[in-house]
């Protein structure tokens, strides 16, 4: 990593930052999924009792009550370590989606690759910050959104209940491994994809389409994963960032000069 | 040194389509050189192999003494490239996007930005240097991509049409800076145009391609000389000495052709003795316009001729 490097890299995210389209679609989801979901969740007793009475049968089914503690409490506990991960991972993979593919389609479709790939960067390094712009994007968004969420979810915790559930360790391996790998992976496919892409529309649909069914896939397995082990989680990270640096060797070896031109 | 050598080069592209053959040149430091021809002839192609953009399929080209195939960083390092498919950045004004190129190119952010300001300056975008991109003209597209070739101070320029797009004065003021570029700081510019009114007046050396061959290349004196068309005095006078082999234009408009200048004062002191008087004389030698159509017409005479 060199200052020219960190200056396409820092070029990158400015693109992303200075269009407002782009920040748009980069904040709806994390809002959605940070601030709409947890809230709904949380609210559904009073809201929808009898949806609360499923949720009830979860909490009893799992060890998660601890002694003295409000059934309320175990259900935001419940949601909180259980329920809110799935969902959260979305945010890394849109993320990284919407960045490469403005950073590697964007740049082809408006005929500025060329004059990136007549610097003295070789195309790997080129290829490297992109990909660090992306993954670095969406990293960054997926820790703001991590906290909004907790802000949000703590503060409707304390309302109802007056008190807070602390969020356990596994948050951590998602956000430190997990949600890294997702972003790799999303980033590799993207940028498979936007290889045959005309436009960065075509890309991120391309992307979408592609990375929705493993998303619905993944979400019900994911959960289960989460109620096994802690251990099992950090398996799963490992094994898809393997496969995510895979991916990305092999767009690597794809990215040259006279492919792209 | 040579700055640039093409040994035999080759391109056939997957589809088929041979754009370069067999092409071999060299340029000495600090020449510049005009790289013409019709639409399709291989500039652009040739270009691109220089940069590693594109791999041969045949021969090897150097720049500095480093293959472009094998070690494109290191030639992009000291050339600047300007061709019309290379663009700026839209959402960044012109002196964000000079920066910006400026440390890729591995200048400072204050050395970039000083560097920046002065070929703004020397562009005449020095209004401009705020502005986003997206509201400028193509003629100010075209300027600050020359800018941005020079940003690193290169050793060579390779200029793709550099001019396409420019009204005449911008056209001239560009050319004028080429020159200026090669005969103060030595760089060498490798430019493709089909402004040959300007190539002729900014070139030290010329190739001509057409369908991917080089058909000529030397100076404009190796043309004419090759050409044998010799030297057109046009002469206005009140008649002519028997004897002098003349057309005659008008009654006292005479045209003589020779094969040296050196002939010129001996034809006129001819035209003195015979007790004409002599009102105007000028001489002409073919343009190079003249002899790239002479050559172009040829090329495709003999492709004509092996075809049947
Ligand atoms: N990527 C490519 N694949 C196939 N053929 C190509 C490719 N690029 C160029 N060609 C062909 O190679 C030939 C030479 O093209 P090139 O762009 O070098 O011409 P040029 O001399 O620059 O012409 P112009 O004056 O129009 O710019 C053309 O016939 C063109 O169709
Ligand atoms: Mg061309």
């Amino acid at each position: 990593m060199n200052t020219q490097m960190l200056a396409v890299i820092k070029k990158d995210l400015r693109g992303i930052t200075s269009n407002r389209r782009m920040v748009i679609t980069l904040l709806i989801v994390p809002l959605v999924m940070t601030v709409f979901l947890p809230t709904v969740f949380v609210f559904i007793p009073y809201l929808a009792p009898e949806q609360g009475e499923d949720f009830r049968g979860m909490v009893e089914m799992l060890p998660l009550a601890e002694t003295g503690e409000g059934m309320h409490k175990s259900m935001i506990r419940l949601i909180l370590n259980y329920i809110l991960p799935v969902f959260f991972l979305i945010i890394p993979i849109m993320s990284s989606c919407v960045m490469s593919a403005s950073s590697f389609v964007g740049e082809k479709e408006k005929r500025t690759l060329e004059t990136l790939l007549y610097s003295p960067l070789s195309v790997k390094q080129i290829f490297t910050a992109k990909v660090m712009a992306s993954l670095l994007l969406s990293m960054s968004v997926s820790l703001l959104s991590f906290l909004a969420m907790l802000v949000v979810l703590e503060t409707e915790t304390w309302l109802i209940t007056g008190s807070i559930v602390m969020p356990d360790g596994k948050w951590l391996i998602i956000m430190l491994l997990v949600a890294p790998a997702v972003s790799l992976t999303a980033i590799t496919l993207t940028v498979r994809v936007s290889a045959r892409a005309k436009s960065v529309e075509d890309a991120q649909q391309g992307a979408a389409f592609l990375l929705m069914p493993v998303v619905l896939l993944l979400a019900g397995q994911f959960m289960g994963i989460l109620l096994v082990s802690a251990w099992l989680l950090i398996l799963v990270g490992i094994l898809c960032a393997l496969c995510g640096i895979w991916l990305l060797k092999k767009s690597m070896y794809g990215f040259q000069y006279e492919a792209l031109l | 040194m040579e700055a640039i050598i093409l040994d035999h080069v080759g391109k056939t592209f997957s589809c088929g389509k041979r754009a370069v053959d067999s092409v071999s040149l060299s340029l000495e430091e600090g020449e510049v050189f005009g790289f013409l021809g019709p639409n399709g002839a291989g500039k652009t192609t040739t270009v691109k192999l220089l940069n590693g953009m594109l791999m041969p399929t045949e021969g090897t080209c150097k720049v500095f003494d480093m293959d472009p195939a094998e070690e494109p960083e290191k030639v992009h390092a000291c050339s600047g490239v300007v061709t019309e498919h290379a663009q700026m950045y839209d959402t960044m004004t012109g002196l964000q996007n000079l920066v910006f190129y400026g440390t890729v190119f591995g200048l400072n952010a204050a050395e970039s930005e000083k560097r920046g300001r002065q070929l703004l300056k020397q562009m005449e975008l020095e209004e401009a240097a705020d502005r986003k991109l997206s509201t400028y003209s193509t003629g100010m597209r075209q300027r600050l991509s020359l800018a941005r070739a020079l940003v690193h101070e290169p050793r060579i320029l390779f200029l793709d049409e550099p001019t396409s797009g420019l009204d005449p004065e911008s056209a001239r003021n560009v050319h004028v800076m080429i020159r200026r570029l090669a005969e103060e700081k030595g760089i060498t510019v490798f430019l493709c145009t089909h402004q040959l009114r300007y190539a002729q007046e900014i070139c030290t050396r010329y190739g001509l391609m057409d369908q991917g061959r080089l058909l000529a290349e030397g100076t404009l004196e190796d043309f004419r000389k090759k050409q044998g068309s010799g030297i057109t005095v046009e002469i206005e006078a009140d008649g002519m000495p028997e004897g002098l082999a003349c057309r005659r234009i008008t009654p006292v408009r005479f045209e003589v052709r020779v094969r040296t200048r050196e002939e010129i004062p001996e034809i006129v002191q001819r035209i003195l003795t015979a007790g004409k008087r002599i009102y105007h004389i000028s001489s002409c030698q073919p343009s190079l316009e003249d002899i790239y159509f002479a050559l172009t017409k040829n090329g495709k005479e003999n492709r004509e001729e092996k075809e049947l």
